[in-house]
């Protein structure tokens, strides 16, 4: 397995975009770390094409953007990439962060089974985020957006920084907490909205299989 | 299956917290992202709960466990260990 990221990046609605455009925090480290990267974007985010690139590189980070269930990360159009019972298997010994909902329930528990190197950092609950509608175009702008991506960002910089899958999943759970007390603090109308959907994604995130796997 | 909701059984008197709390919580120019269903807002959020489907359950469940850790004090002993 080699040393390098995949990312998967369709853009096909407005979350897929957010969660696109926001990834690019992740893609800039990588190039600051050295890391190789290959960014499967828009419709080239799909089963086939994530196979073939994976069996190409054998990249051991992979970064997963799209909707999830409890048994599939989809790609664009919500095609599933990853099935649970069909290809799951692929991921075992590697490293997955996977930016979806629920996958972890299940999929995510699969894919590390018989596994003894990789891990699967994800979410047992629907991953939420608020945005501004204001910025719906221009999504990098958006002040709200951040609270919740740029924690479940530091998933991915922090291995690509280095540390170890556990260390990964603490300072990603503890920028939530960080970024709750931030909002609580200011009082805003909004706080308490955004505190309840920061602590739904701080109690969902999960690490299963090694704690100690680096890239 | 979703472990940490199968404790909650919605009833009448959460759907109606839910809805008083996203009426009072939640302005006008945010949106919510959750599940598969793409960005809603607050009023596609109440019509969820309304109908009883499957994403208004599911914010319903969020903020019942969000007012269970408050409760529990869960919520302010992880926001302490985060200082």
């Amino acid at each position: 397995m080699k040393k390098g990221l995949i990312i998967t990046l369709p853009r096909h609605d407005d979350v897929t975009e957010y969660l696109s455009q926001f990834s690019k925090e992740i893609i800039e480290e990588a190039n600051i770390s050295d890391v190789p990267c290959k960014k499967l974007e828009d419709y080239d985010a799909n089963r086939k094409n994530f196979e073939k690139v994976l069996e190409k590189t054998n990249y051991k980070l992979i970064v997963f953007n799209g909707h999830g269930t409890e048994n599939s990360i989809g790609g664009y159009n919500d095609e599933p990439i990853i099935e649970e019972k069909v290809n799951e298997k692929i991921l075992a010994e590697r490293i997955v962060y996977a930016r979806a909902c629920d996958a972890a329930c299940s999929l995510g528990m699969n894919s590390v089974k018989e596994s003894n190197e990789g891990c699967f950092i994800g979410y047992e609950l629907p991953f939420q985020f608020y945005c501004d509608k204001t910025w719906a175009t221009n999504p990098l702008k958006d002040q709200v957006a951040p609270l919740f991506l740029n924690p479940s960002n530091v998933v991915a910089i922090s291995i690509l920084k280095g540390k170890i899958a556990r260390e990964a999943n603490d300072s990603s759970r503890k920028a939530i907490l960080k970024n709750m007390r931030r909002v609580l603090r200011k009082s805003n109308a909004d706080s308490l909205a955004i505190a309840e959907a920061l602590w739904n994604n701080y109690e969902g995130q999960v690490l299963l299989g090694n704690e100690n796997a680096t890239l | 299956m979703r472990e940490k909701n199968k404790e909650i059984k919605i009833n009448d008197e959460m759907k109606e917290l839910v809805i008083a709390r996203i009426e009072a919580q939640v302005p006008s120019n945010l949106s919510l992202s959750i599940g598969s269903s793409g960005r809603m807002s607050k009023e596609e959020m109440l019509e969820h709960i309304n109908k009883g489907d499957e994403i208004g359950n599911r914010i319903i469940e969020s903020h019942i466990r969000f007012l269970r850790a408050q409760s529990t004090g869960e919520v302010t002993r992880a926001l302490v260990s985060a200082e």
